[in-house]
């Protein structure tokens, strides 16, 4: 008896692997709670690490969103390969004819989307820890924010299927990671700080295409090598 | 080893020693010094070259790695390894002279100065690399995924160098290689021009014999698996 299913296209594989990912994170919470709790205390901590007589808060708010964003980060997508080892469950969806990268973007995607909802809760949060004002341009704010979290993302969830394959595990990760954050810490902290002080949208424009040719880059390198690091 | 990599990478070690030790003697008794530095400036003859090897080397780690991920030809893999452990003394000389230089020169051993903080992420990347590829369990598995980081580190050094420059520049702008042809006093380019090719040559010895070493230990392993 064979089964004549056609093998599905790329594009759904992309959405199977997202869906997945992002049900079982429906389902346990288990990422997602401690990215949230990780970004309210971080933020508690922050808040008694500035001296308030000698720095105002919003004006590093910026920065510490950006280091927030990297922190909470690591903790989400670095568990995205330690749940697929689980039962095998990787080596499951390796043996379909899914192209590979094709499960990396659905990957990205649903890693995306959990980050982006942290990166929301960490505006949400500083806003009313550290009295941010939002009014002029949170829509820009926002799409500077959503470019660096997809460069993010795209990089660590590469490098975290890699880390998660090596003995030394979720520990390697930021010293992989880290040097090639640079672009993204330089251009998002200035893009978003300049916002955050009410400054014209036009000052940025720079900044933020410098950030969407970063995930590009980051989205290309991921989806052109992610097999070589799945391969057993 | 075999006997021809050996030959060839002793060879161009010598050359590469006896071009180095050229380049010392030049430094401290032959070439004027720099009117505004002074002596300090100086550690520019070796400065300069190692950088310049250091970031050359991670040219070849990234190509052998790309080589290597493309045809598994082993043979690519050891080159990478060669030339990144080269690259990795090379990026330890330029953070150390640069440093000095900048206290003197500068006032600090440390700035956010572009070059040097991209020099500095190198290393990291370097540090990377190394640390993935003895971090599996399966040998096979270290190369590819070394691999993979030689070649995003690639990719990204461009960005991170602009991104870098953009945040600060503090740095001499380049002597060397400008549209309206080099600055530098004739002397103080021979005396640079010499150092570079002396270093350069100093690397590819110590790569070749790295190299010789891998291949060696590679053909004993399979011989004792057989």
């Amino acid at each position: 008896m064979s089964d004549e299913r056609a093998v599905p296209g790329w594009l759904s594989v992309v959405a199977a692997v997202a869906g997945k990912d992002l049900r079982i994170e429906f389902r346990t919470r288990s990422r997602s709670f401690t990215m949230a709790g990780f970004v309210v205390l971080v933020g508690v901590l922050f808040n008694f690490s500035i001296d308030q007589a000698l720095v105002r808060p919003q004006d590093i708010a910026s920065g510490l969103t950006w280091i927030t964003l990297i922190l909470s980060g690591l903790i989400g997508v670095g568990r995205t390969f330690a749940i697929e080892k689980e039962d095998g469950a990787m080596s499951g969806l390796l043996l379909t004819p899914a192209p590979r990268d094709a499960i990396y973007i659905g990957k990205v995607v649903a890693n995306f989307i959990l980050v982006f909802g942290i990166v929301l809760l960490t505006l949400g949060v500083f806003g009313l820890f550290f009295r941010l004002d939002y009014g002029n341009h949170p829509g820009t704010l926002l799409l500077v924010l959503g470019a660096g979290a997809l460069g993010f993302v795209a990089l660590a969830t590469l490098f975290g299927a890699l880390t998660a394959s090596t003995t030394l595990g979720e520990s390697l990760l930021p010293i992989l990671l880290f040097p090639l954050l640079v672009p993204m810490v330089v251009y998002g902290a200035s893009a978003s700080g300049r916002l955050l002080a009410g400054r014209p949208v036009a000052e940025v424009a720079g900044q933020g295409r410098m950030l969407a040719a970063f995930a590009v880059l980051a989205l290309g390198a991921g989806a052109a090598l992610f097999g070589q690091i799945v391969e057993e | 080893m075999k006997a021809r990599t050996g030959w060839l990478g002793i060879g161009l070690a010598v050359l590469g020693v006896t071009g180095s030790v050229a380049t010392l003697w030049m430094v401290f008794f032959w070439v004027p010094t720099e009117a505004r530095q002074g002596v300090i400036q100086r550690i520019f003859y070796l400065h300069v070259p190692s950088a310049w090897v250091a970031f050359m080397a991670f040219g070849i780690v990234a190509f052998a790695s790309a080589v290597y991920l493309w045809l598994g030809d082993e043979r690519a893999d050891m080159a990478a390894l060669a030339a990144a452990e080269g690259g990795m003394v090379f990026t330890a000389i330029v953070l150390t002279s640069g440093p000095l230089w900048g206290k003197i020169a500068w006032g600090t051993y440390w700035t956010w100065e572009p070059r040097l903080t991209l020099t500095l992420l190198l290393g990291f990347i370097y540090l990377g690399y190394m640390m993935v590829r003895n971090a599996t369990d399966s040998p096979e598995r270290g190369k590819r995924f070394a691999a993979v980081v030689g070649i995003v580190g690639a990719i990204n050094i461009p960005l991170i160098h602009m991104s870098v420059y953009w945040f600060r520049s503090l740095h001499p702008d380049p002597v060397v290689l400008k549209p309206d042809g080099p600055t530098l006093d004739g002397d103080m380019l021979t005396t640079l021009m010499i150092g570079l090719l002396s270093f350069t040559l100093l690397f590819f010895g110590l790569m070749t014999l790295r190299y010789g070493v891998e291949r060696a230990r590679h053909t004993l392993e399979l011989r004792e698996s057989a």
